[in-house]
Formats: structure tokens, C-alpha cells, sequence
């Protein structure tokens, strides 16, 4: 049933760029994908780290300066792409460290300080990042001779980087490793107790997070041809915790529901609704009274009540 | 002579102005069967803690064959043999029994650092479980969750999660607290069983349901040691009985 489900969703996915010829949609399809990786891989940190991060667009925003600097210094694309999304793993590589100083709040608030800083340089460091004006990304590259130019094929570009980081993740959910990282979440002292080193598989998951965040960064920046320090805004950063808590920070595919839902009241609804914003608080709210734990849980929990009394009444109906 | 497999040296932890633990030394041989007994806020608990690092003493030193704990973090101590159960119960509650297990053989298994394969394709670790939890009688329940598990249960299993990393040197927090009387006698069984080359150190705070398993008894008290020696020894002392039956 759910593998089924699984290919039937995946196939739409490939099949967008077919069905929608509209060039502003499929554009808004390639957004949330950026934004649906960003959301996942914030999620290894909040669903199965239990670490709330509210400073996950800095690696967005450290890639897309990095790459864009890199570019405009006459770097090749290939390098300049590699390059950049190294210095931001590297970068929360660092910040890893000193976040984990701290557990709950207060790993909350060093995360939230430390977006503010890479934030606060990219509004600041004229010189380097153009301050508010933001910089210009020269072209999309050409990844392996594939023109990603036109609207549909920087789709399916996206969808590919999209669908490898999701596999990885997928992977590591299910891993010892992942095991090991949600054992940290719920019992860390014993885990200790158990011989886990759980401080490191804390800074791993750090590490991985900012990792894919890095690697949905260069998307970003490939997307837009443009990065300023709107985009790592505390605000933006909040966003994308909001995608995964409303999709549900319990699951893999939680995060992208959110991501489709948020995005596309942003970008469509916004045009017919002034009060957007108000609109979506109101849908996270509601969701969030009926299913605590978001969308995706709370609709598998619905359908689970909704197909088990029926299976029951009909072996009692047969003796 | 030989090394003790577990040796504390004037260990002393102060929580602000109180005391917990005031100069305690004593030395637990390799195959010992040792009793902590004393009544509630001995520091029996507390002991534990400094001796797995959950705690850090003020001062003293904990060897464990002869090799210096104090400085290690406490999943090291744990890779060098160490092993302890809790008297608070801290499992993973909504995990089955057998994860729980797989998460404590993790622990000491170099594939825990592998984000790559997936965990349910390790059957040696899965077999190693089933293992341990049949043999505290738990082989039927593997894959229930332990939400759904009774307390007595529980207790088991946390025995079944220290058992199976095979540990050198084995501490149990009241293994026996809260169990039933038929639950009592399997724990104690199960006891029993454990080969001799692991080294037990048992706290009990209800002196007769411990005191069959005990081939050596630490009396505690406010901190201190009051009295060590056999168990007949001690039984006899009148201090011991001044502890528990003078108040």
C-alpha cells in the first residue's frame, strides 16, 4: 500500500513539468523542492534529533555567497558549486560545536544567534555581499552538459538532486546511526549508560543537516541567480521549521507536505489573499489543534482508525 | 594479590552544603558478588553515579581493573567493561523490547557510526537480543513495545540490556524493587545464572529479599561506609542493626 502510494507520488512528481506548461507554476514546483529539501534537512536535526534549529538558512545563505563569490572571482561552476557547499559544511561543522554546548532552549537560542551573525554579515560586509542589494549569481551552470536554463529542465535538475538527498536521508533514518540518533533524542543519559557517545552523534547529524541545507543553498541560488540577506532572515528560517513541524517532524515526508503547503500559500494564495500571512497562521494553528504531531502523522493516524473498525466488523459479520 | 575489578578510593561528592558521599573506599574482587545495602538517602544511588559518571566526584578515584575511570567519559567507561541497570526506569517506552536491546548492543558495536545500511538488516545484533531477552524470559515478548509491558517486565529488561553487552563489571539499582514475590524469586534466579566472570554490585534497599544473592555486604549510611564484611558478618554487627532497626 504504501510503496504503491510511494511510486504513484513519484511519478506525478516527474510527470509536473508535462502537465503544467505555465511557466510561473512549474517555477513555483521547483521552489518547493529547494524548499522541501531545506525542510528535510532540517528535519534530521528536529524530528529525529530532537534539536530545534532556528538558524538552518545560514547554510543556505553561506553556500549561495560562497558560490556566487566564487563565481564572480572566476572560479569554474563545478569547483566553485563543490567549494562552496564544503565551506558551509564546514561552517556547521563549527557551529555544531558550539550549539551542542547547550541542549533544548538554549541550543535553540545559540542556533538562532549564530543565523543572525551569517545574517548580520551578509547585510553588513558591503565589500564582500553587497549589503542589502544582494549579489547576482552570473548563469546556471550546465551540470554534465545538461542545459538547466529553461523552466522545465532546472525542474528536473531540481528533482534529481532532490530525490538523491532524499534516498540518503531515507537512508540514515533507518540506519544504526539514525537508530542511534533518535535513542539520543529520547534517552540521552542512558544512552551513555549504554556506551553511546552521544555528543558526536549529535554533531554528526549537525554535520549532515547542514550538509543537504548547503546542498538545497546552491539550489537556491542557482534558482534564483540572486542571494541577499532576505533569504536568511530570522523569518526564513522559522518558515522552514514551520514546514516540518506542520508536515509533521515525525516523518520523512512530513517536512515536503509542509514545504508544498507553505509555498504555495506564499506564492499563489498571497496574490488573492492580502492577509496571507495570517491566513497560514490560521492553518497551522488549526492543524496543529487537530493533529499535535502535523499533517502527514495525523492523516496516516485518521486512515489507520478509519480502515481498522472496518476490517473488525466484517470478521465478526462472518462467523 | 590480585586487582579488584571494581576499587573506590576516598570518593567524596558534596550537592552544595549536603554531603552525598563522605570518603567512601571499598574494593569488589573479579567474580564478586557484592551487596550495597542502607536505608533511603545513604547515598547508595549516588555511589553508582560516580562510579558510571553520571556524577562527578569532588574527589577520590574509581579504578576499574587497576585503570583509572575518573577522567573518562561514561561511554568509555562502559566500552572498558562497565555496565549498570537504573532504579528509575529509563527505557525507550515506545520502542519493542528487542530495539531497546539492539540499542544497548549498539552501543558497543562499531556499526553504530554506519548511516548507510539499514539497522533491520543487522541480524546479529537482532539474534544477540532475542538471545538476551529469552534469557530473562522475555523471548516471547521481543516485539511487543514497552509501553505495553508490565512493570516487573521492565525491570527485566533492563537486566536483559545490561546482560547482553556482556559486561565485565555489572551494577544493578534495586533490581528488585516494586517486583511481585514470584517476580522476586525469577530475578533472583536469573542471578544466579550469571557466569562468574562477571562481576556483580548490587544495591538493595529491603535487606532480606538481597541478602541469599550477597556473598560480601557494604552497610552505607549518610555517606559512609558503617560496616563490610561477610554477610553473616554483617547481619550480626550491631551497627547494622542500629541503622535499621534503631530509627
Amino acid at each position: 500500500m504504501n510503496r504503491i502510494l510511494g511510486v504513484i507520488v513519484a511519478l506525478a512528481f516527474v510527470a509536473v513539468p508535462l502537465v503544467i506548461r505555465n511557466e510561473f507554476y512549474l517555477n513555483l514546483a521547483s521552489q518547493i523542492l529547494i524548499y522541501a529539501l531545506l525542510a528535510v534537512s532540517l528535519n534530521i536535526l528536529l524530528g529525529y534529533g530532537g534539536m530545534v534549529s532556528l538558524g538552518h538558512t545560514a547554510f543556505l545563505g553561506l553556500t549561495s555567497y560562497a558560490a556566487t563569490l566564487l563565481v564572480t572571482w572566476g572560479s569554474g561552476q563545478l569547483s566553485a558549486a563543490i567549494l562552496a557547499v564544503l565551506f558551509s559544511t564546514a561552517c556547521g561543522a563549527l557551529f555544531g560545536v558550539l550549539a551542542l554546548r547547550a541542549t533544548g532552549i538554549g541550543f535553540l537560542m545559540i542556533t538562532l544567534a549564530l543565523g543572525q551573525i551569517v545574517w548580520g554579515i551578509a547585510y553588513r560586509a558591503n565589500t564582500l555581499t553587497n549589503g542589502d542589494n544582494g549579489l547576482r549569481f552570473l548563469a546556471r551552470p550546465q551540470p554534465f552538459g545538461f542545459d538547466i536554463a529553461s523552466a522545465p529542465n532546472f525542474y528536473w535538475f531540481t528533482l534529481i538532486v532532490f530525490a538523491v538527498a532524499l534516498f540518503f536521508i531515507h537512508r540514515l533514518v533507518r540506519s544504526p546511526f539514525g537508530a542511534a540518533l533518535q535513542g539520543s533524542r529520547d534517552q540521552p543519559r542512558r544512552m551513555r549508560a549504554l556506551g553511546h557517545n552521544v555528543w558526536m552523534i549529535q554533531w554528526l547529524a549537525f554535520v549532515f543537516a547542514s550538509f543537504w541545507g548547503s546542498v538545497a543553498g546552491l539550489l537556491y541560488v542557482y534558482y534564483n541567480l540572486f542571494i541577499s540577506p532576505h533569504a536568511i532572515s530570522l523569518q526564513q528560517s522559522a518558515e522552514v521549521l514551520l514546514m516540518a513541524i506542520l508536515g509533521g517532524a515525525s516523518s520523512l515526508t512530513g517536512p515536503i507536505v509542509g514545504a508544498v503547503i507553505i509555498t504555495i500559500v506564499k506564492n499563489v494564495v498571497s496574490t488573492y489573499v492580502d492577509r496571507w500571512n495570517s491566513l497560514l497562521g490560521a492553518i497551522f494553528v488549526v492543524v496543529i489543534m487537530f493533529m499535535p504531531f502535523g499533517l502527514v502523522p495525523g492523516l496516516r493516524q485518521l486512515w489507520a482508525r478509519w480502515s481498522k473498525p472496518k476490517a473488525e466488523t466484517k470478521s465478526e459479520g462472518a462467523p | 594479590m590480585t586487582t579488584p575489578a571494581l576499587e573506590i578510593a576516598g570518593l567524596r561528592k558534596r550537592f552544595g552544603g549536603l554531603p552525598a558521599t563522605r570518603n567512601v573506599s571499598l574494593a569488589v574482587m573479579p567474580g564478586e558478588r557484592r551487596l550495597i545495602i542502607g536505608p533511603n538517602g545513604a547515598g547508595k544511588t549516588t555511589l553508582f553515579n560516580l562510579v558510571t559518571g553520571d556524577l562527578t566526584p569532588d574527589e577520590g578515584s574509581v579504578k576499574l581493573f587497576g585503570q583509572e575511570l575518573l577522567k573518562l567519559p561514561t561511554q568509555r567507561r562502559v566500552h572498558l567493561g562497565l555496565a549498570r541497570t537504573y532504579q528509575i526506569l529509563t527505557l525507550f517506552p515506545k520502542e519493542t523490547l528487542v530495539h531497546n536491546v539492539v540499542l544497548g548492543l549498539l552501543g558497543l558495536d562499531r556499526m553504530r557510526w554506519n548511516p548507510w545500511t539499514t539497522l533491520f538488516g543487522q541480524r546479529h545484533l537482532y539474534d544477540a537480543a532475542r538471545e538476551a531477552l529469552a534469557a530473562v524470559g522475555l523471548g516471547e515478548s521481543a516485539e511487543r513495545t514497552v509501553s505495553q509491558t508490565s512493570y516487573g517486565e521492565r525491570r527485566r529488561l533492563e537486566m536483559a540490556m545490561a546482560l547482553a553487552q556482556k559486561p565485565k563489571v555489572l551494577l544493578l539499582d534495586e533490581p528488585l524493587a516494586g517486583l511481585s514475590q514470584q517476580e522476586r524469586s525469577q530475578v533472583r534466579d536469573l542471578l544466579a545464572k550469571v557466569p562468574r566472570d562477571v562481576t556483580i554490585v548490587m544495591i538493595e534497599h529491603d535487606m532480606d529479599s538481597a541478602l541469599a544473592f550477597a556473598e560480601r555486604i557494604t552497610l552505607l549510611h549518610y555517606g559512609e561506609v558503617i560496616v563490610e564484611g561477610t554477610r553473616a558478618e554483617v547481619v550480626a554487627d550491631p551497627r547494622t542493626k542500629e541503622v535499621y532497626l534503631g530509627e
